[in-house]
């Protein structure tokens, strides 16, 4: 009975090392395989330029959805013991998700001791979560940024808003203008765009004291965008429906919305989904709570990071190393796959010239330089994707509300659910 | 009722009758028939059944069974973390009693099985009872044009549930759908479908749309089991064609009717994708709308794969229940007499 | 026997058809059906001949001249990445197909024409796998194909998609249907195997339906999209859904790839569209026609 148990299980495992073979690479020989999950339009093709120097070391890109399930199918592949990539693309927000799940490598050992001075200090403790350990390396950053169609607020006679105060002031001009015109909406399906506006008044919707979590979202800071959202919606002068939908799409077309809170990277969202509009976009620095202190949030960015269940942990630590810091490799980042390399001298180097949309405004990356500057310090939880479906939910009620108190409402819900979230996991929580 | 649908030929009587699950007796049935002479040939006999059945067996264990043991296990677990729980073995999986279960039904997922039966009551007869139309009308000898409505209507079932609602969510947004052009056109003040009051109707038009072919075919391909001598015989007797289709054509369609019916009630509640798809473009879906999302959610943005499997249980069930129900209701009308 | 009635079955309906009047009314009901389905599939064709910037500016019925260059573009991106998608569906929903048909024919035949110890509670406990919402069974299925070191291949999308209750319970269905028990009897008192009987006889006399069970398949493999997202990390194995996907959901950073999502899922349909045509000749035959053949 034993010896049978036994044959079956062999069995199994050799058809297992059979089968699974082919993504390990390893072997003494040949060279390293390394698979990277990403999901930023083409990647590949910075990836050609590490394979064509590096023989030895070939990694190959499996470009994955963009979406939040890819957590999941990492998390599954780790419990099962394979199936997962050696590399992977992840947001800030989702590292320490992912390092309470044991899914990252710890690759301090593997990184060269001044990597850590290529990268603004705020994004470089996103990825270390303030420990010693380096969870990732910061690839891109979305500092965010204000646009606005030049040749309407020309038209109207209106300067972009620099205040936020101002902003108000300009949402209730253009709306005057024609019913059917927003300067902006307020999306209840982009928790990232919220939390962006939330760091710039000065929120960090976690922290870490100790051997216990602090929740801090529903604090003045978030307090305070909330209720100025919930005012402008209130008002009618800010559309309430969510962004990325065709129809938001057709506004930014057709001029209806006549302006977008975004970050760096909206040149390659406008110039996709708004081709028409090109040369008629400017971009200013975010409206201020407090002009004399200039601060920002980020909307976006993330980093590449190695997986527990890579064989090759120094490799693929190389390998992102190279991907992140090489100024080729950046200069191909901003180039081919038009992000904001987090980088900061890299980028300097290669981003010289505006996009191709933005060929009106010669200052573009001055703009965005000083915006990435101003990123206002935020701490992520373990447990952001709750908040953010939290978000989803409570503010979509906000929003169809269109009151002020329905949007402080929804800022409690988030904080009681985010709570009682990580209690219930057993995380301890001050 | 079985004397009149008793073809010439020698085709079983109950042809293109679908049967309850439980109704597992079919009139003269084969097997170990004790007239057939004992040994080699009987053991033969009596283990081919269980041979020809068993791919389907294995795979059934394999593929569904195990992992519905797996599921049933992992609602009993959760996962605990100590401290901050950073950092490796931060996490560990413990036996957590009943406790999924008990934070399932909670007022959300109560919520949920709400709108999914509206959604249910005005998709499943609306869908039936077209469909049911579709396959009469195809049917019919009076009817023209019937290979390309049977085409055509069977088409939205090549699509996708994801792209469907893609194109629908395309239909139904103001800005970018011809139907608001033309009712702005003529000056007319369309409905939005996309608010909270009407998204259950644009959720079941969307369900409807992909649906509504797939009955008809079922309908229809039972409706084509039935040689058509017998209504040769009514049309000399004097019945007309609509005569025909209530009086003989419905109630030999009934039982099929009844497990389209069931099938579509078990789809109902189960209904994902099209939501799913819709919500990014509207405040009016939440990420638990329906049962399935709220899973999704547990399972796929909260990776608490415990709280979803717990959800999927008791959905699970009580489909089983409404199922048992809802056979027993119609059973008792489609099948009482026969018994 | 069986041929003189069927014989006569033609020749009556032949006869009947003559002399009914059309139906406007009738024929009305079901063209206004076709127009309902076709309201999609009209704004789909139109959107797919459409430039990024025409999508959102024009009216959207109207089509434009772009088709090939959105074809173009599809074809080009990531060296033809779609095709070899398309080709893998292809792939997972043939094969996929033709193996769960002859698996649930054989079920059903076996379920229909049987007497045997445990029979009914065999069909109840297949037909529970109904109730099991497919989502969650995913990443069961995931763990449990990764122990046997089956995921991200071939495999882990074809083989859980074989078993089919459904296809089992309509298989039933069809063989108490078509297959008659005389004819059975008289080829097994000739002395022929079991399995021969169903491969050579029932088979045959099945294959109306089966033909449905196979278009039904065909069609479920071609559209699962949760089970090929877990199982698969390579995206050279991504079925044409997965892939679309990815093209959509490409993060907040990126524009979804609209042009090419709505030109993929248009092309992406196509064969499905076709293997209906090709097969609609099928759904005609008279269930009561294959015993003439057999």
């Amino acid at each position: 009975m034993h010896s049978i148990k036994r044959g079956i299980a062999a069995t199994v495992a050799v058809a297992a090392l059979a089968l699974t073979g082919c993504s390990a690479g390893g072997g003494d020989d040949g060279p390293v395989g390394l698979d990277f999950w990403a999901w930023a339009p083409n990647v590949d093709k910075v990836v050609e330029i590490w394979n064509e120097q590096n023989p030895d070391i070939q990694v190959t890109v499996q470009k994955q959805d963009g979406g939040d399930p890819v957590i999941t199918k990492l998390l599954t592949a780790l419990k099962a013991g394979s199936g997962a990539p050696d590399l992977i693309q992840a947001e800030y927000q989702k590292i320490p998700t992912l390092v309470s799940s044991d899914a990252l490598a710890d690759i301090s050992g593997d990184l060269d001791a001044d990597v850590a001075d290529e990268f603004a200090d705020g994004l470089w403790s996103s990825v270390t979560l303030g420990s010693d350990a380096v969870y990732a390396v910061p690839q891109d950053s979305g500092p965010m940024m204000f646009y606005y169609r030049e040749d309407i607020f020309e038209e109207l006679g209106l300067e972009a808003p620099t205040t936020w105060d101002e902003y108000a002031e300009v949402a209730a001009a253009v709306h005057a203008s024609d019913p059917s015109r927003y300067l902006g909406t307020f999306s209840a399906n982009d928790a990232g765009w919220f939390t962006g506006l939330a760091q710039q008044a000065g929120a960090s919707w976690w922290s870490i004291d100790g051997d216990a979590w602090g929740v801090d979202i529903d604090e003045s800071p978030t307090q305070q965008v909330a209720e100025y959202w919930g005012g402008l919606v209130e008002e009618g002068v800010i559309d309430n429906k969510p962004m990325y939908t065709p129809e938001w799409n057709a506004g930014l077309n057709d001029g209806s919305q006549v302006g977008w809170l975004s970050a760096v990277w909206a040149p390659g969202v406008l110039s996709g989904n708004a081709a028409d509009t090109a040369g008629l976009w400017r971009a200013a620095p975010m409206p201020q709570w407090d002009a004399d202190a200039p601060a920002t949030g980020a909307w976006g960015g993330s980093s590449t990071a190695v997986t527990t269940q890579t064989e090759n942990q120094a490799a693929a630590a190389e390998f992102a190393t190279w991907l992140n810091t090489d100024p080729e490799a950046v200069a191909a980042m901003a180039d081919v796959m038009g992000i904001y390399p987090a980088a900061t001298d890299a980028a300097a180097e290669a981003l010289t010239t505006s996009p191709e949309f933005f060929s009106n405004q010669e200052d573009f990356y001055d703009v965005a330089a000083e915006a990435a500057d101003t990123i206002a310090p935020f701490t992520y939880g373990p447990n952001v994707n709750v908040t953010f479906s939290a978000y989803n939910d409570e503010f979509a009620k906000a929003a169809e509300a269109k009151t002020s108190s329905a949007f402080l409402d929804a800022v409690a819900e988030m904080q009681q659910i985010t709570v009682d979230d990580l209690e219930n996991t057993g995380f301890t929580v001050e | 009722m079985t004397a009149t649908t008793r073809p010439s030929g020698s085709t079983s009587p109950r042809t293109g009758v679908p049967r309850a699950p439980d109704d597992s007796l079919e009139p003269r049935e084969l097997g170990a028939a004790p007239r057939r002479p004992a040994g080699h040939r009987f053991r033969t006999r009596v283990l081919t059944p269980y041979a020809m059945i068993a791919p389907a067996i294995l795979l059934f264990l394999a593929f569904m069974a195990a992992p519905i043991v797996y599921t049933v296990a992992l609602s009993f677990q959760r996962v605990q973390v100590q401290g901050l729980g950073l950092g490796s073995g931060a996490r560990k999986t413990v036996f957590a009693g009943f406790s999924n279960y008990v934070a399932a039904l909670d007022a959300e997922f109560l919520a949920s099985v709400g709108r999914v039966l509206l959604y249910g009551l005005i998709l499943v007869p609306t869908m039936l009872g077209l469909a049911l139309l579709f396959a009469l009308l195809l049917d019919s000898k009076r009817s023209r044009a019937t290979r390309f409505s049977r085409l055509v209507i069977f088409l939205p079932y090549a699509v996708p549930g994801v792209i469907a609602s893609l194109l629908w969510g395309f239909l139904y947004l103001p800005a970018v759908s011809p139907f608001y052009f033309v009712t702005d056109a003529l000056g007319l003040d369309a409905p939005t479908i996309l608010s909270s009051d009407l998204i259950v109707f644009g959720l079941a038009n969307i369900g409807l749309w992909g649906g509504v072919g797939f009955n008809m075919v079922v309908i229809y391909t039972s409706l084509k089991a039935v040689p058509s001598d017998i209504y040769e015989a009514a049309r000399l007797d004097g019945c007309s064609e609509i005569q025909i289709a209530l009086r003989i054509k419905v109630p030999i369609v009934f039982p099929a009717l009844v497990m389209t019916g069931l099938f579509s009630l078990i789809a109902t509640l189960q209904v994902f994708a099209e939501p799913t798809t819709l919500r990014p473009l509207t405040n009016a879906l939440s990420t638990t709308w329906s049962p399935l999302m709220k899973v999704y959610r547990d399972a796929f943005t909260r990776d608490d794969l415990g709280a979803a499997a717990a959800t999927s249980v008791i959905i699970a069930i009580v489909t089983l229940a409404m199922s048992f129900i809802f056979l027993r209701i119609v059973q008792k009308r489609a099948f009482g007499q026969e018994d | 026997m069986t041929t003189t009635a069927s014989t006569h079955i033609r020749a009556s309906a032949t006869s009947s058809a003559t002399t009914l009047r059309p139906s406007p009314i009738a024929t009305g009901i079901l063209i206004i059906g076709a127009l309902y389905c076709l309201i999609p599939v009209v704004w789909v064709v139109a959107a797919s001949t459409k430039s990024a910037g025409e999508l959102f500016s024009s009216f959207t019925l109207l089509p434009s001249t772009h088709v090939f260059d959105n074809l173009a573009q599809l074809s080009a991106y990531r060296d033809g990445l779609f095709w070899r998608w398309m080709l893998n569906s292809a792939i997972y929903a043939g094969v996929g197909a033709i193996a769960s048909t002859w698996v649930s024919a054989l079920a059903g035949y076996v379920l229909a024409k049987f007497a045997f110890p445990g029979k009914a509670a065999v069909f109840s406990i297949l037909l529970t796998g109904v109730l099991v919402p497919g989502v969650i069974l995913a990443i069961p299925q995931y763990l449990l194909l990764a122990q046997l070191g089956l995921t991200n291949s071939y495999w882990a999308v074809l083989l859980p998609q074989i078993i089919s209750p459904y296809a089992i319970y309509l298989a039933r269905i069809y063989a108490a249907a078509a297959v008659p028990t005389d004819v059975v009897e008289a080829a097994r008192t000739e002395g022929a195997k079991e399995f021969a009987i169903f491969n050579r006889i029932a088979l045959p006399m099945m294959l109306p339906g089966l033909v449905t069970i196979l278009l039904f398949q065909f069609v479920a493999v071609w559209n699962n999209f949760m089970l090929p997202y877990i199982m698969l990390g390579d995206d050279t194995l991504f079925p044409v859904t997965v892939g679309l996907s990815g093209l959509l959901n490409q993060g907040a950073s990126a524009p979804s790839m609209y042009t090419l999502v709505i030109a993929g899922a248009l092309v992406s349909v196509l064969p499905l569209v076709l293997l209906f045509l090709l097969l609609q000749r099928f759904w005609r035959v008279d269930l009561a026609a294959g015993a003439v053949k057999a």
